[in-house]
């Protein structure tokens, strides 16, 4: 037993460099110490060295990193002057590390049933049989529905949340005292999340654990740490309960410009004019749109699109949101003819757009647009910034050179990317800068109506705050009109109108954003809006958490 | 930044600079053949046959008496046209082919990949003597022969990258920005798809210098007196038991040369086509 007061992870003055002539240090000075039962949260953007500091806490530097200064220690004990094979010890026994990508984590070629069965023999010297066994109550445990068929899963059988689960499972069967999170819920369902994250926590206070969770989501934070971690550049900005950070507000400016990104902004301007306006015709009317997809090795056809309407009028957005698989990017790809619909109709401006042929679908086209979803793969990797935003222009009426260079310089200040951008390759951006660029490309002929497709999934913070303030302007400045197809609803609030809540191919409940946050009818939209983690709501005095936390 | 790290790469790349030091020994031979040559490459001199290596025969002279130095310098000529040729013919024909049966998948596609497997199943010298002997023995049938053999090379590699580049999130966004299927195809497609099909070009050009050698060696290649490298060490061949190696020796020599010039070369090619380390560094 330790004594009450050591803490049990300790980290010192610890600088991170690597040897590959670069001068500044990856982690510089960073110092925390965490209790048995403590969860802290590490908060900050791509780059910020978070991930790097679960790596030197593992001990498992990557590549030719190595520790310039300071020191780690677990009970006491400094992981530096540990032998080899305690080191070993540790490394497996007494800290565990969940990663982000669940599924690479996995062995690809061996049922989930069998690795975790391989571990606990190898771990408790039992026989196959009771590993089995006992594979499948972690299961049960970790909460994997039907645990038996599950167990003989292989790992691309499985989806992201399941996936996860048999990590946290994985890492939980060694009884490690400290549980370090990596952006573990990263990709997933927010509801998915919620679940998980709730998991995880429960059985880390249930096991008495310490965890490191490294986020980028506030909202993750404040509904689950005691403590956090503001990172930026390698170094640990500040460090303060959750609650006097968010009732007292943070110290360091940097703090403070994160928690105002990740807040939500009040509803987008032109809501009353869009409401007075309801009678105005609408511009795009989806009505029973049906798309059936073929499973190979099933005759049954999957129903991605299942008689779904909706109806957008000019200046409105409407938020289509749902989890992912519930065929709300399929419905964005018929809409813009990617995918041919099975039946229904699409009306665009009074015209039926289904029927056209797909040379008179172009003067359509023309008018609306679709902002793809991940913002790297969705550009030609060999186009220039500046070809890539000229590429729309084609539809529109012809341009002379002078024309389109003016025009694509336009949408490059539109969208905020400096013109010195306009030769650079697609990698050679940021993933914000990336994300601008297909909302340039969507922009470039003025189109009506816009499609954006998760445009604010996988970003930083202040990026996502960017993205959203754009989208917010130009529906301001240019009265577009657009589906914004999402999971992130604090995004939803922010943005939209209206909103379509959509699951497994159907719109089950729709209307005005203010009316389907504040009194949801569907049991689904509840559990929705529920795995929400907003901030605001955990700023008040005290949560559930933290009275735990002070019963500890 | 950029040019410091386009000059690091062509610095910092060993085989690159080996491989064009080869080949630019190799184009001089080419070029200027008949004034490195001492002796005519077909001129037989049998008072002087099967002469040692020495200073008025480098490489020695072969069973005719012809000189084997001259012979091996302008084989280049010869061996490279016929390679560098083929694998052209067999470039401009497959890559068509490749981009528009990936692009449109259908039948003639699925037709189109079982003649490649017809034509790559069958083992090749057996081919090319088929073809070379109904054909003739000349250099531009040897030529057609491996561009035959190397066209359902290009044609799968490309399509290959086609299949996996048709259904990328860029392609849908290209064809919601208005464009064509010949736009996609050819701009948005084809320059990502090209990559491979550029390295397979060097390898190709080296597996189609052993090939000419090969067919020559068998007898389904060139003729006598024509210098071309297989044919000489087949020729040298028969005096190698005898202790007579030089006859072998050069020629063999000069083919290890060359498909090592173009192998380091498609090494270097396939580094400097990657996008991801290119200017990122």
């Amino acid at each position: 037993m330790t004594k009450v007061n050591q803490p049990l992870l300790e980290v010192r003055n610890l600088s991170v460099g690597f040897s590959d002539g670069a001068h500044s240090l990856a982690l510089q000075h960073v110092g925390f110490s965490l209790k048995k039962g403590e969860i802290l949260g590490i908060v900050g953007e791509t780059g910020a060295g978070k991930s790097l500091l679960a790596r030197a806490i593992i001990d498992m530097l990557p590549g030719d990193g190595r520790i310039v200064e300071g020191e780690i220690l677990v009970n006491g004990h400094a992981i530096s002057k540990m032998t080899a094979e305690q080191r070993r010890g540790y490394r497996g026994g007494e800290v565990a590390l969940i990663g982000t990508n669940a599924k690479s984590l996995l062995d690809p070629v061996v049922n989930v049933g069998e690795q975790i069965a391989r571990i606990l023999r190898a771990h408790r010297g039992i026989n196959n049989k009771d590993a089995w066994r006992e594979a499948i109550r972690l299961f049960e445990q970790v909460g994997i529905v039907d645990p038996h068929r599950r167990a003989h899963a292989y790992p691309h059988e499985l989806s992201g949340g399941m996936a996860q689960r048999v990590v946290i499972a994985m890492a939980l069967i060694a009884q490690p005292k400290i549980l370090l999170a990596d952006d573990a819920t990263l990709g997933l369902d927010a509801t998915i999340q919620l679940q998980v994250l709730d998991l995880l926590v429960e059985k880390c206070r249930e096991l008495g654990l310490a965890v490191v969770l490294i986020t980028h989501d506030l909202g993750i934070v404040a509904s689950y740490c005691d403590r956090v971690g503001i990172m930026k550049s390698g170094r640990l900005l500040e460090l303060e309960t959750i609650r006097s950070f968010l009732n007292d507000g943070p110290k360091h400016p940097y703090s403070q410009e994160l928690l105002d990104a990740a807040r939500v902004r009040p509803l987008p301007m032109g809501y009353d004019q869009a409401q007075n306006g309801s009678q105005a015709p609408p511009l795009l009317e989806v009505i029973d749109l049906v798309k059936t997809f073929h499973v190979e090795g099933s005759s049954e056809p999957v129903r991605a699109v299942d008689h779904v309407s909706l109806t957008i009028r000019k200046g409105e957005t409407l938020a289509l949101v749902g989890e992912s698989g519930s065929g709300k990017t399929t419905t964005g790809q018929c809409i813009v003819r990617l995918l041919q619909s099975d039946s229904g109709s699409i009306r665009f401006d009074g015209t039926e757009t289904l029927s056209l042929p797909d040379r008179q679908f172009r003067d359509v086209r023309r008018r609306m647009q679709m902002v793809f979803q991940e913002p790297y793969v969705a550009l030609n990797p060999r186009w220039r910034v500046r070809d890539l935003v000229a590429e729309p222009l084609k539809l529109g009426e012809r341009l002379t050179r002078a024309e389109k260079q003016t025009r694509v310089m336009e949408l490059l200040d539109l969208v905020g990317i400096a013109s010195v951008k306009a030769d650079a390759y697609p990698h050679e951006l940021t993933a914000g800068e990336q994300k601008r660029v297909g909302v340039a490309r969507a922009l470039a002929i003025r189109p009506d109506f816009v499609i954006f497709d998760e445009p604010t999934t996988a970003l930083d913070i202040r990026v996502r705050a960017q993205i959203i303030d754009l989208v917010r302007d130009l529906q301001k400045r240019m009265g577009l009109s657009a589906l914004f197809i999402t999971h992130d609803l604090n995004s939803v609030r922010s943005l939209a109108h209206y909103v379509a809540v959509m699951r497994h191919g159907k719109i089950i409940e729709q209307g005005p954003t203010e009316e389907i946050f504040a009194n949801p009818k569907q049991a689904y939209t509840r559990k929705l809006l529920d795995a929400e983690l907003p901030i605001e709501a955990r700023a008040e005095a005290s949560t559930p958490i933290l009275q735990t936390e002070q019963q500890l | 930044m950029k040019q410091v790290s386009g000059k690091r790469r062509v610095c910092g790349n060993t085989a690159l600079i080996i491989g064009l030091a080869l080949l630019a020994m190799q184009v001089v031979a080419i070029v200027f053949a008949p004034w490195i040559a001492p002796y005519s490459p077909e001129t037989a001199d049998p008072i002087n046959a099967l002469q040692q290596p020495s200073s008025s025969h480098l490489f020695g002279t072969d069973v005719s008496g012809m000189d084997i130095f001259s012979r091996v310098v302008f084989a280049t000529r010869i061996n490279l046209l016929i390679s560098v040729t083929a694998v052209a013919i067999a470039f401009v024909i497959g890559v068509p082919i490749g981009l528009a049966i990936g692009y449109y998948k259908g039948w003639l596609g699925s037709l189109a990949m079982r003649l490649f497997d017809f034509i790559q199943s069958f083992p090749v010298f057996v081919l090319g003597m088929v073809l070379v002997s109904v054909m003739g023995q000349e250099i531009w049938n040897v030529a057609i022969v491996l561009a035959v053999l190397f066209t359902p090379v290009f044609a799968r590699l490309i399509r290959a990258e086609v299949l996996s580049l048709r259904d990328r999130p860029f392609i849908a966004a290209a064809r919601c920005s208005g464009a064509t299927d010949r736009t996609i195809m050819f701009q948005h497609i084809l320059p990502n798809a090209l990559t491979p099909a550029i390295v397979q070009i060097s390898i190709s050009i080296g597996m189609a210098i052993l090939l000419t050698a090969g067919l020559s060696f068998v007898g389904a290649g060139v003729r006598m007196p024509t210098p071309e490298w297989g044919l000489m060490v087949s020729n040298g061949a028969q005096q190698m038991i005898l202790g007579i190696w030089w006859v072998a020796l050069f020629p063999g020599l000069a083919i290890v040369f060359s498909v090592l010039t173009f192998a380091l070369l498609g090494d270097a090619a396939k580094q400097m086509f990657d996008p991801q380390t290119r200017s990122t560094s």
